[in-house]
C-alpha cells in the first residue's frame, strides 16, 4: 500500500487537525493545541497562521460560518479527517511493535 | 519625524526599531520611509511578518489572531506585504514565529514578490523591443538623439550653444528606457536577496 505524500503529519498539524474536529477561530486553535499536548506545543500567531493557511490549501480544513464578524472560523474536512486517521493508525504500529520489540528484549533479559 | 533606510535582513530591521524605541521614537506608519513618533523611551520588541492578502476580511483577521496572542498591529496593510507588530506590555522578548521553518519561509514570501514584480517588467521589455520603441544603436550613435536641424553642420560658439541646450532632452530620450531593464536588474538582485537569507536561515 503507498503511503499518501502528505504523511506522516508535523506534530503540530496533527495537533491543529485534532483540535479542528470542532470549529475553532485562530487563537482558540493555539489555545487547544497548547492543551492537547499538555503544554508540550505552543504555537505562535504567525506560525500558526502559515499553517492554517497551509491547511486550507490542502483542502484539510475549511472556512465555516462564524458569529464573529473578525475572526474566521474553521474545521476538519473529511479529507483532514482521513488524514488524521491515517496518521493515527502509523503512530499505533510503532506503538504496538516497539513494545513488542521492548517485551523481547525484557525476557531476554530475564532469561540471562 | 521620518526615515529613509532599507534592509534585507529582517532580524536587523526589527533591532532596528527596538533600538529607535529605546531612544524614544516608535513606530506609527511604514510606506516607502519609516514614520516615528516621540514618546518616552522603552524596552520594545518589535516583530516584522510579510504577507498580502486576497481581500480586507482575510487581513482583519490576520490582525485580529495577533491581537488575542498579545501582539499590536503598529504598521502595514492588506497589500503592504510588511506586517508590523509590537508585543504588549514591556519586557516581552517573544516571537510571532515558534518554529525555524516558518521564520524562514517570510524570505520565500519576499524572494517570491520581487520575482513576481520582475517578471512583469520582462514583457514590457520585450514588447518595447520588438516594436522598435527602444533603439539601442543609440548607444554607438550618441548623435542620433540630437533633433536639431543642422547641429552637426554648425560651428563655434553657435554650435555649442545649441548643442549645450539640447544635451538634456538628448539624456532623457536615450536613457528614460534604460529604467526598465535596471528595475529588471535591481529587482533579481532583491530577489536573490532574499533567497539567500532564507536559505541561511533554514540551515541555523
Amino acid at each position: 500500500m503507498s503511503r499518501d505524500k502528505h504523511l506522516p503529519l508535523t506534530e503540530t498539524v496533527y495537533y491543529i487537525l485534532l483540535a479542528l474536529l470542532e470549529p475553532a477561530h485562530g487563537y482558540l486553535i493555539m489555545q487547544k493545541v497548547e492543551e492537547l499536548s499538555a503544554g508540550q506545543v505552543r504555537m505562535a500567531a504567525g506560525t500558526l497562521y502559515g499553517a492554517v493557511d497551509n491547511l486550507l490549501k490542502q483542502k484539510f480544513i475549511q472556512p465555516t460560518a462564524s458569529e464573529d464578524s473578525r475572526r474566521k472560523v474553521y474545521v476538519i474536512t473529511d479529507l483532514g479527517r482521513e488524514m488524521l486517521r491515517q496518521d493515527y493508525e502509523r503512530m499505533r504500529h510503532m506503538i504496538e511493535v516497539t513494545n513488542m520489540q521492548w517485551g523481547k528484549e525484557e525476557l531476554l533479559h530475564e532469561k540471562i | 519625524m521620518k526615515k529613509y533606510k532599507f534592509f534585507t535582513n529582517l532580524d536587523q530591521e526589527e533591532q532596528w526599531l527596538n533600538d529607535m524605541a529605546r531612544q524614544g521614537y516608535l513606530l506609527v506608519r511604514k510606506s516607502l520611509g519609516y514614520q516615528f513618533e516621540r514618546s518616552v523611551p522603552e524596552e520594545a520588541n518589535y516583530r516584522i511578518d510579510f504577507r498580502t492578502f486576497k481581500n480586507q476580511r482575510d487581513f482583519e483577521d490576520y490582525v485580529a489572531l495577533f491581537e488575542d496572542s498579545g501582539w499590536t498591529h503598529v504598521a502595514g496593510t492588506k497589500g503592504s506585504g510588511a506586517q508590523y507588530f509590537k508585543q504588549n506590555g514591556d519586557q516581552g522578548n517573544e516571537d510571532i514565529f515558534s518554529d525555524a521553518d516558518s521564520k524562514a519561509a517570510r524570505y520565500q514570501r519576499i524572494s517570491d514578490m520581487w520575482m513576481t514584480l520582475c517578471c512583469c517588467f520582462i514583457p514590457i521589455f520585450a514588447a518595447l523591443i520588438s516594436t522598435d520603441a527602444i533603439d539601442a544603436s543609440v548607444i554607438l550613435k550618441p548623435q542620433s538623439l540630437y533633433y536639431t536641424p543642422g547641429l552637426w553642420e554648425m560651428s563655434g560658439p553657435r554650435f555649442w550653444q545649441a548643442f549645450l541646450f539640447e544635451t538634456p532632452f538628448a539624456l532623457f530620450r536615450g536613457i528614460v528606457w534604460m529604467v526598465i531593464p535596471v528595475m529588471i536588474i535591481v529587482y533579481s538582485v532583491f530577489a536573490y536577496k532574499a533567497k539567500k537569507e532564507y536559505d541561511k536561515s533554514q540551515q541555523q
